[in-house]
């Protein structure tokens, strides 16, 4: 398989950076890390399940999945993948509901199929995060859950990293040749993976830091992601850093979006407000609002300069409802 | 910077002379089949609106069951015009006033002890109809009359927050039908008739603001859907908008197609609902009507790309179709499309089908039940394997450059310049 993909990797293109070393530089490599970071954290709660003990492998497993979370589609979007590792925002609340109904119900759910079947809301980051830090004390010991739980993550993460290696890079790689019904030109293949960075952007903009923000009148600290594990800046700032290495590899010649992905990651890394806490109160909420922009411009700059450098233009995607 | 051979090629093709349809001519169809299905949707609201003032001025099972079956009635047509709304900014700024959806129903009436008070809206547990007053930020707001403006403009996604529904269908639904408890199990909601009785028969309290607000609601409906008529009957500002610019038009098009199929109806409404086993994911939670929704959802995707509406009253409307002006561009594509369209039909079809035989939508959400899972399923493939076409559409006719995706919702004035 390794050789097959090296193979195809030298006939594909002779550009320095195309949609080939995406895949190889990209998307293998962070889902490969997803793997690894899941499986960690599904060994160190065998071991413990204290949530001291588990929060830097919790840490680690979030990082990794920012690595790749702007990816919908390929293995992550079979089966609802994607969304079983990281649902969120759930604005009805349908995560904490089914959670606590298997918290406090029968222990049999807990064993790995019947798990895998089980609500994406009560399962992934998002729900694990409910069980390592608390919002009040939990009507069960939490121990059963997490281990299903970070186990159920280890499982996924290695089903998605099977479905790229095995097959979806493969489906990318030969873009336009006999017998690929999924991407019938080379620009198809370019349009998914551009579409992703564009879409990708919009929820960062719109969600990560529109929910937060709310209105001027109406802020919504309490909206933002993964408030309780005080990752709201750090989400962003990790999905802008792997934007930006993705952009690298699809092509050397997009420089005004690489200026743009510099200016927003340093308006972020400027920012001292981790959880984002500063949009209740008018003067630091400007500051949130001047990274919103930033994100914004690079936005605009993404859909103007990458775009006609690749010769593509946004696809549908998985955001485009409401 | 690459040049993509299919644009190429299809600037050639466009350029050669041909006798097919021309944009126009296929905006002009377009235009055509807005107008009739909002016309419809109208026609229907009003045998609603009679329904509902016959219920409201003697409760009872009949009334109550005409105005339940005048609302499905009324879903039909309005359902395949939900087509129109992405990609043109006067349907999708609109739209929310009447189909807005998922809402949280205790803003309106009463419900059950179970259904717990939601984390991100303090309304949600409001029951406006048992408070005459209520306070919103530490300001007072005065509920004392359930009118039309009132719905729309104070108690509509007030507290700006989307799941504040107070006007529309799916309003208009709750109060017909009630909560529907009975979760993943059969049967949908129950409300008594007698939830209208005025006096001493009058269950679950204020009868009279009940009725009150259904009135008003559904007269709110009625006045929203005559604004949209108007967009698209002659002079409308929607029809000559499109008119005036016929290649605008045809990525208005595609654009609807396309986010209705994925990101929306296979996304959103149908694929979400499964993977959260949760029938308060579904589409028309109250009436459990979702697999008609969906089916017509469909079947006005095929309709724009056809070009032919089946009216109510049984008439056809059709003209020059999309499929043709595509056809001449590829015929590969418009081939692969025309047979995935009618694949997706056939699969929402299927929903449709099972439903009537008695397993309801939500039933098909219920963990472990791998009938419905695979019948949702099958229709949400069939929609994203079509969404893929529609984007091959979108570039044999070299409209990608002028094509902006999700951008059409953010900035709908993107895809006309």
């Amino acid at each position: 398989m390794i050789r097959a993909l090296a193979l195809s990797l030298c006939l594909a293109t002779p550009a320095l950076a195309d949609f080939p070393e995406t895949v190889r530089d990209h998307i293998l490599p962070g889902y490969a890390g997803l793997a690894t970071a899941t499986q960690d954290l599904a060994d160190v709660s065998a071991q413990s399940c204290d949530p001291q003990d588990l929060r830097p492998a919790y840490h680690a497993a979030f990082d990794a999945w920012m690595g790749v979370q702007h990816l919908r589609f390929g293995p992550v979007e079979q089966g609802g993948l994607g969304l079983a590792i990281a649902y969120w925002p759930d604005p009805k609340g349908s995560g904490r509901r089914a959670q606590m109904a298997i918290l406090t119900g029968d222990a049999d759910v807990l064993e790995p199929a019947r798990f895998a079947e089980q609500s994406v809301a009560a399962r992934g980051l998002f729900a694990l995060e409910r069980l390592l830090y608390p919002n009040a004390e939990l009507p069960a010991d939490p121990c059963p859950l997490i281990r299903a739980t970070t186990a159920d993550l280890a499982r996924i993460a290695g089903v998605v990293y099977a479905g790229w290696e095995d097959g979806y890079a493969e489906t990318l790689l030969t873009a336009g040749e006999a017998g690929n019904t999924t991407y019938l030109t080379r620009p198809e293949a370019r349009q998914a993976l551009f579409t992703q960075l564009a879409t990708a952007l919009e929820f960062t903009d719109d969600t990560r830091l529109g929910r937060p923000l709310g209105s001027f009148t109406r802020p919504r600290p309490e909206r933002a992601e993964a408030l309780a594990s005080g990752r709201p800046l750090r989400n962003i700032l990790l999905s802008l850093q792997a934007q930006r290495a993705m952009v690298e590899t699809l092509t050397p010649d997009a420089p005004h979006t690489i200026a743009a992905f510099d200016h927003a990651i340093a308006v972020g890394e400027a920012l001292d407000d981790p959880l984002l806490a500063g949009v209740a109160e008018p003067e630091s909420r400007l500051k949130v609002e001047i990274l919103q922009q930033a994100i914004e411009a690079l936005r605009q700059t993404v859909l103007s300069e990458l775009g006609p450098e690749l010769d593509v233009g946004i696809g549908f995607n998985a955001a485009d409802g409401d | 910077m690459r040049l993509s051979l299919i644009a190429a090629l299809t600037t050639t093709v466009f350029a050669a002379p041909a006798l097919a349809a021309t944009p126009a001519e296929v905006a002009q169809t377009y235009t055509d089949i807005a107008a009739a299905g909002y016309g419809d949707s109208l026609a229907t609201a009003k045998a609603l609106q009679t329904a509902v003032d016959a219920l409201i001025a003697a409760p009872s099972d009949e009334t109550l069951q005409a105005a339940k079956d005048a609302w499905i009635a009324a879903r039909v047509p309005y359902q395949q015009t939900e087509v129109y709304r992405f990609g043109n900014a006067v349907v999708d700024d609109w739209e929310g006033r009447v189909n807005a959806w998922p809402l949280d129903e205790g803003l309106i009436d009463y419900v059950d002890n179970s259904y717990g008070q939601s984390d991100e809206n303090p309304l949600s547990t409001l029951n406006v109809i048992a408070h005459p007053a209520f306070t919103l930020s530490g300001a007072e707001v005065d509920a004392s009359a359930l009118t039309p403006a009132f719905i729309s403009e104070t108690l509509h996604e007030v507290d700006g927050i989307e799941a504040n529904v107070a006007s529309g269908y799916h309003a208009i639904e709750f109060l017909l039908w009630g909560q529907d408890l009975n979760g993943t199990g059969p049967g949908a909601g129950d409300r008594p008739a007698s939830d209208y009785a005025q006096g001493e028969d009058c269950t679950n309290d204020n009868c009279d603001r009940r009725a009150e607000y259904l009135k008003a609601a559904t007269d709110l409906l009625i006045t929203d859907l005559e604004y949209m008529v108007a967009q698209w009957e002659d002079g409308g500002e929607a029809r000559e908008a499109t008119l005036a610019d016929p290649t605008a038009a045809l990525s208005a098009m595609l654009t609807g197609m396309g986010s209705l199929s994925y990101g929306e109806l296979a996304g959103e409404r149908m694929r979400l609902g499964v993977m959260l086993n949760d029938p308060e994911e579904e589409h028309d939670c109250f009436s459990d009507n979702t697999h008609n929704s969906h089916y017509y959802d469909g079947l006005g995707i095929r309709n724009v790309y056809t070009g032919s509406y089946t009216r109510v009253d049984g008439s056809v409307v059709s003209g020059p179709s999309l499929s043709e002006l595509v056809a001449e561009a590829d015929s590969g594509v418009d081939a692969q499309l025309k047979a995935e369209l009618d694949a997706s039909v056939a699969a929402l079809g299927a929903v449709k089908s099972a439903a009537e035989d008695g397993l309801a939508y939500d039933q098909m959400l219920a963990v472990g039940n791998a009938e419905g899972e695979a019948l949702i399923m099958g229709a949400v493939d069939a929609l994203v394997t079509q969404t893929a076409s529609i984007n091959r559409a979108v570039t044999a006719m070299g409209l990608s450059a002028a094509f902006e995706g999700s951008d059409s919702l953010d900035n709908p004035s993107a895809v006309f310049q």
